[in-house]
């Protein structure tokens, strides 16, 4: 069994030449995603047009008892989407359809392989959008968002994408589809639709994807204010937090991070003699926006914040925020390759922590930027690295190893957003006990019992390994 | 020869494979393929170098599949030089490519033709000679004006209403040929914008079709030429005059030509100055004396049919960075009657000679723009590249829309009269 011939031969007759990619060249640049260290050419690339055609490639694979990893558009930084040894990757790259928007009811049924943004243009013409806003909207997909349960910058207020997806059309492991896509706002029975957001693409397959829609608030106002210090700045994110003044947003960048920004083409004009920039959007009725404005202006002074911009023109609202969204590409300017982290605090702790990631990258000798979205106690240290050379790797994946400790004493979690992948699964014991991991398995295997789906993401084998040797009949 | 240097392996590097090019990858939307896609590419590019694949066909067909439209660039966060990297890549498989004997004649003929200006000649005459037969439609050939319309610019053209500036315009290869009306079209634009013209009689070809097509060699003499040529028409104290360009993709292939002369400090020099006098026509006129010159008889009543829309030619936007120019003379040419369409920036398919080397892919990368000119509702479709117009022109005509096609300078020369 595995990748052979005779396969080939049938995954062609059901997704057409076109679909099924085996030439060496095709393959190897899906050999990694966002987690460029990471890598493993896969023997196949299925691209399925639809839920039919993915079905019926993954009962093929079923039989043939290949191991698949889902991948959206591979711009994931947990390693999600890394391929497996002897496996198969199959994209969504060719499903790229919005199937229906009802604009009455807000939701949308689009195709996995939707990009986020493209979404957002689809619904704009009904005066509607969809909330989550992950850095990499302009090429993630939703499909990917929901296998990752991603977050954003708007997530603060809004919560991550498992707060808006409302139905799903599922293959499972075994290539049966699951049709779950009518809109429940309170599901019926078990949440199936809960379990499998997040679920890291070891459950199966979402194919097709129905997300709630929110009315564009009648104003939104993007605020850019300065700080003389990085400590400064998170200071004012607590006081905003605890005032109740709450954006919809906060976003903070560091010195570097803006360096790198300013010379890239997404230059926002942030000012380069700053420590810290500080993005904030306000948004709701005029009286609304202009209330909490009063709240916060003040809170941010306490802090010394200086070089106050409002900007409510989209166009200029777009500029402040190209800035943050393209950061950790701009960081490509410092090193060849980025490591970043995601990891979550309580925001009472965000000074400290912020402090400690960088006294831990710098006594490894590691060049670190920290952007990231404040409003959620949401750390992004970026540890600018060369994958070519494995010594300082090595101190990278330490430097995160002890960035993510610091995070868990402190009361945190492992993933703010990026999933836990491959980056992040030695970490899981960490947070989790052996009872808890094993939990977890046994909800995996009862969709997956062979485990052939994302094998060796999100769960370490060895837990898993015990809840088999514990399960009635185990061999 | 060894493998690493097909690869441009330093720009390589600055890639951290973030994704945010994907999207905006014309090659990418059509087949939904990481191979088919800048980060891809680069990827296939790096492994290559790194000896973790072999520049094979497989190889060799991702980078010719690309149309060099450099959209990935002008999302590209980390600042990568794709389009560089790309004609680097295409010139080092081009160097030890076997080709078929007739395949390589016909790249040598096709690409000698354009540097001479008798031999584009002959062949337009041919053309249309073949065109009574038949022929030139069978083999996909782009529509001939008469004779009449093919007459090359005179080399003086006064300004009109006092001298403002005296300039260079660049007469260009197959512009006077297929294009004549919009070559006389601009030089009367920047007359009335206040602009003494002057043409290079010794000057063809710039090169950058064969600059993108991996003819690296036959690109360097030609931007050597280029060069030398607009050095000699200068003003009364000595100092050569800006020169001005209507087409996109030659003016972005020459705001870069230093790239050609990395190995020879004395022509990169050379190459920056003529840079930093060479101007997209609208980035001229957008300047002022000549833009106040040009609004003043400017009458937006007197222009083609409305309503219109602007297509950025990718080589405008990606390879210039020029955007605002042409929307703002547009917009004082035509008053209100200029409306959105979708995706303005992404690839026409037409990218230089893509649309006759591969039919296919080029109508595919088409089809989406044309729905887009449909839903805009414009009459009349504006851009600034001699390329995209035909293929623009080419693909209303299948898809029997009632639209036309009309170069920027054309709709500011009626508008201007």
């Amino acid at each position: 069994m595995g990748v052979d011939s005779t396969l080939v031969e049938a995954l062609r007759r059901e997704l057409g030449s076109d679909g099924v990619l085996d030439r060496r060249s095709q393959r190897v640049p899906y050999e990694c995603d966002g987690l460029a260290f990471a890598r493993q050419v896969p023997e196949l690339v299925l691209l399925p047009r639809d839920t039919q055609q993915t079905a019926a490639a993954m009962r093929l694979l079923h039989e043939a008892r290949v191991a698949i990893v889902p991948r959206g558009a591979g711009t994931g930084l947990s390693g999600g989407a890394t391929p497996v040894e002897g496996g198969v990757t199959i994209g969504t790259g060719r499903m790229r359809s919005v199937l229906h928007i009802d604009a009455l009811n807000r939701w949308a049924r689009v195709q996995a392989g939707v990009v986020n943004a493209d979404l957002g243009h689809a619904c704009e013409s009904h005066g509607l959008f969809y909330a989550p806003d992950p850095s990499s909207q302009k090429a993630c997909t939703v499909g990917g968002n929901v296998g990752e349960n991603s977050g954003g910058p708007h997530c603060f207020r809004y919560g991550n994408t498992s707060q808006h997806v409302l139905g799903l059309v599922i293959v499972t492991p075994q290539g049966e589809i699951l049709d779950l896509s009518e809109p429940q706002v309170d599901p019926q029975g078990l949440d199936l639709v809960g379990l499998f957001t997040g679920s890291e693409g070891m459950l199966g397959i979402a194919t097709e994807i129905t997300v709630r829609l929110l009315p564009v608030p009648e104003v939104v106002e993007t605020w850019v204010a300065l700080f003389r210090s990085l400590d400064a700045a998170c200071d004012a994110t607590s006081d905003l937090i605890a005032a109740r003044a709450e954006p919809s947003a906060i976003e903070i960048l560091d010195k570097l991070t803006i360096e790198a920004v300013e010379q890239s083409v997404l230059r926002a004009g942030y000012p380069q003699d700053a420590e810290a920039v500080m993005l904030l959007e306000l948004e709701g009725s005029e009286a609304s926006v202009q209330a909490n404005a009063a709240v916060i202006e003040p809170l941010l002074a306490v802090r010394g914040a200086f070089g106050l911009r409002r900007a409510r023109a989209s166009a200029d609202r777009a500029r402040l925020w190209a800035g943050r969204k393209g950061a950790y590409g701009a960081m490509g300017r410092i090193a060849p390759d980025l490591y970043v982290c995601d990891a979550v605090v309580p925001r009472r702790h965000l000074r400290a922590l912020v402090r400690r990631t960088t006294e831990i990258c710098s006594g490894k000798g590691l060049r670190i930027a920290n952007v990231f979205h404040a409003g959620d106690g949401n750390l992004h240290p970026n540890i600018s690295y060369d994958r070519r050379n494995p010594e300082e790797l090595r101190r990278v994946l330490e430097a995160g190893d002890e960035m993510m400790r610091a995070c868990i004493e402190a009361g945190g979690s492992l993933s703010g957003e990026h999933g836990i992948g491959l980056e992040k699964l030695s970490a899981m014991p960490w947070m989790f006990s052996s009872e808890d991991l094993a939990v977890m398995c046994r909800v995996r295997e009862a969709w997956d019992p062979e485990c052939r789906m994302n094998p060796g993401k999100l769960l370490p084998i060895r837990a898993c390994m015990e809840t088999r040797m514990r399960a009635p009949g185990a061999t | 020869m060894d493998n690493h240097s097909l690869v441009d392996y330093a720009k390589s590097l600055d890639c951290v494979h973030c994704g945010l090019c994907l999207n905006s990858c014309p090659t990418y939307r059509i087949t939904g393929r990481e191979s088919s896609s800048p980060r891809g590419r680069i990827h296939l590019m790096r492994s290559v170098a790194e000896g973790a694949i072999e520049p094979d066909d497989d190889f060799a067909e991702e980078m010719d599949f690309c149309l060099l439209c450099r959209n990935c660039e002008s999302v590209c966060p980390s600042g990568v030089r794709y389009g560089a990297m790309m004609e680097h890549t295409r010139g080092a498989l081009e160097e030890r490519r076997q080709r078929p004997w007739t395949a390589r004649l016909a790249r040598s003929i096709g690409f000698g033709i354009l540097r001479d200006r008798m031999a584009l000649r002959v062949t337009a005459r041919l053309a249309r000679l073949a065109e009574g037969t038949g022929l030139a439609r069978l083999v996909g050939a782009p529509a001939l004006p008469r004779h009449a319309e093919r007459v090359l610019l005179p080399t003086h053209m006064p300004a009109e209403g006092g001298e403002l500036a005296r300039v260079a315009m660049l007469e260009g290869c197959v512009m006077p040929e297929l294009l004549g009306h919009v070559q006389r079209a601009t030089a009367q634009v920047l007359q009335r914008a206040g602009c003494t013209v002057q043409i290079s009689p010794m000057h063809v070809c710039c090169g950058s079709l064969h600059a993108h097509n991996g003819e690296v060699k036959a690109a360097c003499e030609l931007a050597r030429a280029t060069i030398e040529a607009y050095e000699r028409l200068t003003d009364e104290r000595g100092n050569p005059l800006p020169l001005i360009i209507n087409s996109a993709g030659c003016g972005s292939h020459i705001k870069e030509f230093e790239h050609l002369f990395a190995d020879d400090e004395t022509m990169a020099v050379r190459a920056r100055a003529l840079s930093g006098r060479s101007f997209d026509l609208s980035q001229f006129l957008a300047r002022e004396p000549f833009r106040s010159r040009l609004m003043q008889r400017l009458n937006p009543k007197a222009s083609h049919q409305g309503p219109y829309a602007w297509d950025d030619p990718c080589h405008l936007c990606h390879g210039q960075g020029v955007r605002r120019e042409p929307r703002e003379l547009l917009q004082a040419a035509v008053g209100d009657g200029l409306v959105p369409l979708a995706d303005p920036e992404s690839c026409c398919g037409s990218a230089g000679i893509y649309s006759l080397l591969r039919p296919r892919d080029s109508q595919a990368v088409l089809q989406p723009r044309i729905e887009a000119l449909r839903a805009s509702g414009a009459r009349t479709l504006v851009t600034s590249n001699p390329g995209c117009q035909m293929q623009w022109e080419a693909g209303i005509r299948t898809a029997q829309l009632d639209v036309s096609v009309s170069h920027l300078a054309e709709v500011l020369e009626r508008a201007s009269r």
